[in-house]
């Protein structure tokens, strides 16, 4: 070091070669060696032992294989980064494990949806209603046309109580801002725990037990509603936070009235979020199965009054053909559940869709 | 909003309250605002009401005794057999999920961890019939073979006894999908969490020379326990309500209660039984035990979603 200090531009590093040094994350070709051979020493040994020994499958990947790699991760980090990271050896080993179940299960599920629905799937299927059906008939016959409009008939029964609702008591707790908005948002969440069941045994015993309402489309879709409300009520609220306060003192500034303010400027800036809350809604409710066979029943024929006949719907069919001694039956099932999941699958893309834009904008 | 003069937006819009549209507005909103509350006091009102008559005639043996045996009724067994079932999840969801979004916070990079969000929240998507019919079909099977070796090499320890033979309609396999359930429900709680974490403190921890573990046991998790355990408080407040998930793969057992074989053939749940009960009843008297039994049941999801919202909210505003 010179006891003067000069700047000379010359001797500095240009900016653009100067990249950042991370020691600690540099690979050296002794590290890769190490990490390669904790990955593939274990998996020839488990695989050896698969093939070549009677010990069952499971037992191999939980009993052998999982803690064999976990000890060579451990013994690898020892000898590459010292002692110290044994621990994050184990770590790292258990959450790429945990990672690697969960999505296992994830695609078993949709994987089996998939093949096995398709085997169901026909225009007769999607179109025809159970109507003359029984378990035995061949597939070709009849399908889960009723069901599907139940299931649209329900959700948008519920989807026109709770909706409203939903955004009302967001509209509360964002804008309105009275003395109870601590409690409101306490008794959202609390709702928001309402076992799906007891959704329905409480339709059941207020209005049908009760006979005010018979068991049809409109009971279920009051069970649902109660379901669906929180979801909405607490996606409204996420997304009228977003908008920005400029848009209210604005329009106060302006002269609005309270009211115009929340309807002509706060609600349509929050349009697309507000939708995405009442599609995440029906998402929420769409699969529900223990409501509507406490409220809906089945029924094999299509029904289009919601107020007077028992209605079938996506969650019930496939609730009655499950454990049918009839393999024709198992399949309209798994018909009927690629056909649901279809349904989740398009909500859920549209929330992605829909919540990629931003409120206000 | 710092500056001294700027008028705050709660004064503005108090001071347009004086409206008369406005006040009806108010009141409008108000009232919707309070359906929940409503909706909440209402199922408590009217199924409490059906309990009554049942606790009159059953007595205390309706919570105590495990029996449904015209005229006797009880249902202490579903109620230990939900809690049984919510244990086996948690045991199996609470180490998953917490791995899993341990994962995707800190070890995955940022393109693998959207990847994974979306797919975790597709799983909390997949509605519980659809899990219900793919347990029953694909894994009850499978499931069947792992318990047998479990039995087989670990049989000598008390859960793992099985006398029958019969490893189907087990609290393990039921537990097992309740995981399923919960593990999406919980992850997502979780790896907000962990992604809250305060990056300063988690550089402070590196630049001291923790590892990923000790960073991991000393700042992330003290840091956001509360956030934690309301997590996995919600996802135990929906394992004991569900239903359907359930429902396929359990064998409804009243007696004798199978308290701990839990690869033994036998159990339930409260949720399960009013769906399996109701196409069943034979009369109002019996509709009303299972009204009784969805009180018992939604007093529990109740406090456990209560405090589990307590705990989460105090460590700041998270949503599942």
């Amino acid at each position: 070091m010179s006891s003067t200090i000069t700047f000379d531009a010359e001797s500095l590093p240009r900016l653009e070669e100067q990249k950042p040094q991370t020691p600690w994350g540099r690979r050296t070709s002794r590290f890769r060696t190490v990490v390669i051979l904790a990955v593939l020493i274990p998996a020839m040994v488990a695989t050896m032992l698969f093939w070549f020994s009677a010990i069952a499958g499971p037992i191999i990947v939980v009993a052998i294989y999982l803690p064999l790699q976990i000890i060579a991760a451990v013994l690898a980090a020892v000898a590459v980064r010292g002692t110290k990271s044994a621990g994050d050896a184990v770590i790292i080993v258990s959450a790429i494990a945990a990672t690697i179940f969960s999505l296992i299960v994830l695609v078993s599920v949709l994987w089996s949806i998939v093949t096995k629905g398709m085997q169901a799937l026909s225009a007769a299927f999607i179109f025809q209603n159970n109507e003359y059906i029984s378990p035995s008939t061949p597939l070709g016959y009849g399908g889960v046309g009723h069901a599907i409009l139940g299931t649209v008939l329900i959700v948008s029964i519920s989807a026109l109580i709770a909706v409203p609702l939903g955004v009302m008591t967001a509209i509360y707790i964002t804008e309105v801002r009275g003395r109870a908005v601590p409690y409101v948002r306490f008794f959202v969440q609390a709702m928001s725990g309402v076992p799906s069941v007891v959704a329905g045994l409480f339709i059941l015993t207020v209005l049908i037990l009760t006979g005010v309402l018979d068991n049809s489309a409109f009971a279920a879709g009051l069970a649902y509603s109660i379901l669906m409300l929180p979801t909405v009520a607490r996606t409204a609220e996420e997304v009228l936070k977003l908008v920005p306060d400029d848009l209210r003192t604005g329009a106060l500034a302006l002269g609005s009235t309270r009211a115009r303010v929340v309807l002509r400027v706060v609600v349509p800036a929050a349009k697309t979020g507000i939708i995405t809350a009442a599609i995440l809604g029906v998402a929420r409710v769409v699969g529900e199965t223990a409501p509507l066979l406490l409220t809906a029943l089945k029924n094999d024929k299509t029904v289009l009054n919601p107020f007077s006949e028992p209605i079938s719907a996506l969650p019930t069919y496939i609730f009655t053909n499950v454990a049918q001694p009839y393999p024709d039956a198992v399949i309209r099932a798994w018909g009927a559940a690629l056909t649901l999941m279809v349904i989740v699958a398009v909500l859920f893309t549209l929330t992605r869709m829909l919540s990629t834009k931003r409120p206000g904008k | 909003m710092a500056d001294v003069g700027a008028p705050e937006l709660r004064d503005l819009q108090s001071a347009a309250t004086s409206h008369r549209g406005d006040r009806v507005f108010n009141r409008t909103i108000t009232a919707a605002a309070f359906v929940a509350l409503l909706v909440l006091a209402g199922i408590t009102i009217f199924l409490g009401a059906q309990a009554i008559p049942v606790l009159q005639t059953q007595g205390m043996d309706f919570l105590t005794t495990s029996i449904w045996d015209p005229p006797n009724y009880g249902i202490w067994g579903m109620l230990y057999g939900s809690l049984l079932l919510a244990v086996i999840a948690l045991v199996i969801a609470v180490p998953a999920s917490l791995l899993l979004s341990v994962f995707m916070v800190f070890l995955a990079p940022s393109g693998v961890a959207k990847v994974l969000t979306n797919l975790v929240d597709l799983m909390a998507a997949i509605p519980s019939v659809i899990l219900g019919l793919w347990a029953f079909y694909v894994l009850a099977p499978v499931s069947e073979q792992w318990q047998q070796l479990l039995n087989q090499y670990l049989g000598w320890i008390p859960i793992f006894q099985n006398e029958s033979g019969n490893f189907s309609g087990t609290p393990f396999t039921a537990g097992f999908v309740l995981a399923i359930m919960m593990i999406p429900i919980v992850t997502s709680v979780t790896r907000e969490v962990l992604g809250r974490t305060p990056p300063e403190l988690i550089n402070a921890s590196e630049a001291l020379g923790c590892s990923l573990w000790t960073m991991l046991r000393y700042v992330a998790l003290p840091y956001g326990r509360g956030g934690l355990v309301g997590g996995v408080m919600l996802g135990l407040g929906r394992a004991l309500g569900e239903t359907i998930a359930v429902f396929f793969v359990i064998k409804i057992a009243f007696d004798p209660v199978n308290y701990y074989n839990i690869i033994e053939s036998g159990g339930g749940s409260v949720a399960t039984l009013i769906v399996s009960k109701f196409g069943e009843a034979s009369g109002p008297y019996e509709t009303q035990l299972l009204l009784a039994a969805g009180f018992f049941l939604f007093m529990g999801t109740l406090a456990v979603n209560v405090i589990a919202n307590l705990i989460v909210n105090r460590t700041g505003r998270l949503q599942s």
